[in-house]
């Protein structure tokens, strides 16, 4: 049925609202991160800067004096590249490591069921209504007592644990909606479990694995509260939380923070565009 | 070298729910034997036994004289057909059908070979580079098939490899992979719900109903002395009529009546079958094939070999129709033990019993039109009235 006109412009007008909700902050920063510090505390407001400046970029990059930019805060500009860098790193490791983990548990709670198995399934099942916050500080003292504090090693085993169960949730729901058919039929031709697993069974998760990939890298890259408790040192330090601490206590360069901000968005924007399809299809439960 | 053994084999899953008692069966080498039964009786669970995807509760499985029972799969020797083909979907037509023999680790140019070669019989040659989702169902069907030949097994197993296809296509197939499997002369065992393409491809069938066998023969032996009630409505299409009457005995010998109506009943049918004299003044269930009914307009009240009913509709299939009647005699209705329920799926609705009768497609009939219908007494069939059990025929 093709709307009235009325509904037409009602339709297309109330697209354009929620569109600029979304994006309105995303193009504030933008058009900020091209201004200088004059232009951004300017009152009333400037939309549009007097002075374009690609200065704060440059400054995040490496170029020019990033101390010029920040003064009293806790990072400045010259940490950027370098928790980039980190944010990278840690993202990639922690998501092979949860894929690792959770396609063989995912498979394994859908199509191997053993005595005791729902039960160990519905058990880590549970582990993802405990609010992260709540642990955090039993959380420190381990990792403290483990030598894994500020280490990479630390917060992908912490991201691992928080992660995993949410992973093999969506494996065991993609699995179990595979036809097994396929994997029967390698059994007979000749496969082991193991074989038929990695010749046939895998090959049928792909688009699975592309969308979990997508939702586990967001969810690690998007993380603040844990390495800002673990990860104290620039070395580890990730993207998310040195861009908090471009705040200062009583200066804050608004172009350098949203510069980076903009930067920041770029790998999950690549992410979220290449691996759009199989996320909505996860999402959805149709995983063709 | 012997084919496939069934040695008293039962499922019993957790929960205590029995799929499969106690099946004996023996495909011998060559012969195409057909599992058929309505869904839920257990012959995709019998067959998934035999190839090593459910475990047996207890019995013996042996293929090609090997006791197989608790081998896993790949050490059978058996290669099998899905419903819906099982194709690996990321490899190609001839990644496909070479799988099997590269796990056996045969040499590339064997591989090729008898890939070729199983392409040329089953004429996909032309399809070999093509991905899986690149072919139609029949194609998909005839890569199953290939992939199935070349391994060269023991024994072929097919769970209901043609119901995905439609109607014309699976015609053709019936008739190709029979062909094909008399050719090779692998033991297969084939399982389908469909009792036509049971009867056309077995050898032999296997009919199987709540767990059990219920009756193993050849088409003809199933389709002429059916065990019981079961398998006589299940084969032949469309079904049996079954009506339960009053077996009487006159001076002159034996008839069965329903209420206003009755039937006499054949000398040679009781030579046959002497028991049948010992239900006299009994109860029991006759079978009425439709295709031993026809039209008849002389007007022998009194005869006992025809009886009198009232059209209800008439499906016409062009060459012959199916007619359906309400059974009645003179002074109404036929009795009303007419009102069987017979436990299969595709039995009609039990409230009321129609009679179906296969008639020639030329004959016109009026709707409510009153008509009498001959009966070939020498085919009727008689069951016993509580267990089902054939009695005599």
């Amino acid at each position: 049925m093709r709307p009235s006109p009325l509904g037409r412009i009602v339709r297309v007008f109330a697209i354009a609202a929620i569109v600029l909700w979304s994006l309105g902050p995303i193009l504030v920063g933008l058009t900020t991160s091209f201004s200088t510090q004059a232009d951004a505390t300017a009152v009333p407001a400037r939309w549009i800067p007097h002075e374009p400046s690609v200065a704060a970029y440059s400054a995040l990059v490496g170029g020019g004096s990033g101390h010029a930019f920040t003064q009293g805060t806790a990072s400045d500009a010259s940490a950027f590249p370098q928790s980039v860098l980190n944010s990278g790193i840690v993202t990639i490791e922690a998501t092979l490591a949860i894929l690792a983990v959770s396609i063989l548990a995912g498979y394994g709670f859908s199509r191997l069921p053993f005595r005791g198995s729902r039960l160990l399934f519905w058990i880590v099942l549970g582990t993802l209504t405990l609010p992260l916050f709540t642990l955090v500080v039993a959380l420190f003292r381990l990792m403290a007592d483990l030598g894994l504090l500020d280490t990479q090693l630390g917060l992908v085993l912490v991201y691992m644990s928080a992660l995993s169960p949410l992973a093999i949730w969506l494996f065991h729901n993609h699995c179990r909606d595979l036809p097994p058919e396929p994997e029967e039929a390698a059994l007979i031709d000749g496969c082991t479990r193991w074989q038929a697993f990695r010749k046939v069974v895998l090959p049928q998760m792909r688009s699975g694995i592309a969308a979990v990939s997508a939702i586990i890298m967001l969810s690690v890259y998007g993380q603040f509260l844990i390495p800002l408790l673990l990860a104290s040192t620039q070395s580890t330090k990730p993207v998310t939380v040195v861009i908090a601490e471009f705040v200062g206590k009583y200066s804050t360069n608004y172009p350098l923070l949203t510069a980076a901000g903009v930067f920041a968005i770029v790998p999950p924007a690549i992410v979220a565009l290449l691996l759009n399809r199989h996320i909505r299809g996860m999402l959805s439960g149709s995983t063709g | 070298m012997s084919g496939i053994v069934l040695d008293s084999i039962t499922k019993e899953f957790p929960g205590g729910v029995v799929a499969v008692r106690d099946l004996s069966l023996e495909v011998a080498p060559g012969e195409f034997v057909v599992l058929v039964g309505p869904s839920g009786c257990g012959k995709t669970t019998s067959l998934r036994m035999v190839a090593g995807l459910e475990e047996v509760s207890s019995g013996e499985i042996r293929i090609g004289g090997r006791v197989v029972t608790s081998l896993p799969p790949r050490k059978r020797d058996v290669a099998m057909v899905f419903q819906n083909y099982a194709l690996y979907a990321h490899m190609t037509v001839r990644a496909n059908m070479a799988f099997g023999l590269r796990m056996a680790k045969l040499p590339k140019p064997e591989q090729r070979r008898r890939v070729e070669h199983a392409a040329r019989m089953m004429g996909i040659t032309e399809l070999l580079d093509r991905k899986p989702k690149q072919l139609s169902g029949g194609q998909r069907q005839r890569v199953a098939m290939g992939r199935a030949i070349v391994r060269e097994p023991a024994a072929f197993l097919m769970d209901e490899p043609l119901s995905n296809l439609d109607a014309k296509l699976r015609v053709e197939m019936r008739s190709e992979i029979s062909s094909l499997q008399r050719r090779i002369g692998t033991p297969t065992l084939y399982v389908t719900h469909d009792q036509t393409e049971a009867m056309t491809m077995g050898d032999r069938l296997a009919i199987m109903r709540d767990g059990d066998l219920v009756q193993l023969g050849t088409p003809e032996e199933v389709y002429e002395y059916p065990a019981d009630v079961f398998v006589a409505s299940f084969i032949g299409s469309p079904a049996m009529n079954l009506i339960e009457g009053l077996f009487e005995r006159l001076d002159d010998g034996f008839r069965v009546s329903f209420g206003g109506s009755y039937l006499q009943v054949p000398n040679a049918t009781l030579a046959r079958c002497p028991a049948l004299a010992g239900y006299a003044g009994r109860r029991l269930i006759v079978g009425v094939r439709p295709e031993d009914l026809e039209l008849t307009d002389h007007i022998s009240v009194g005869n006992g070999d025809a009886l009198e009913v009232t059209v209800a509709r008439a499906e016409s299939l062009g060459s012959e129709q199916i007619v359906y009647f309400h059974p009645q005699a003179r002074d109404g209705a036929l009795d009303g033990g007419a009102e069987l329920t017979i436990g299969i799926e595709d039995s009609p609705t039990p409230s009321r019993v129609l009679l179906r009768a296969r008639l020639g497609g030329r004959h016109v009939l009026a709707e409510n039109g009153r008509v009498r219908l001959g009966v070939d007494l020498d085919r009727l069939y008689f069951f016993h009235p509580e267990s089902g059990e054939a009695v005599a025929r």
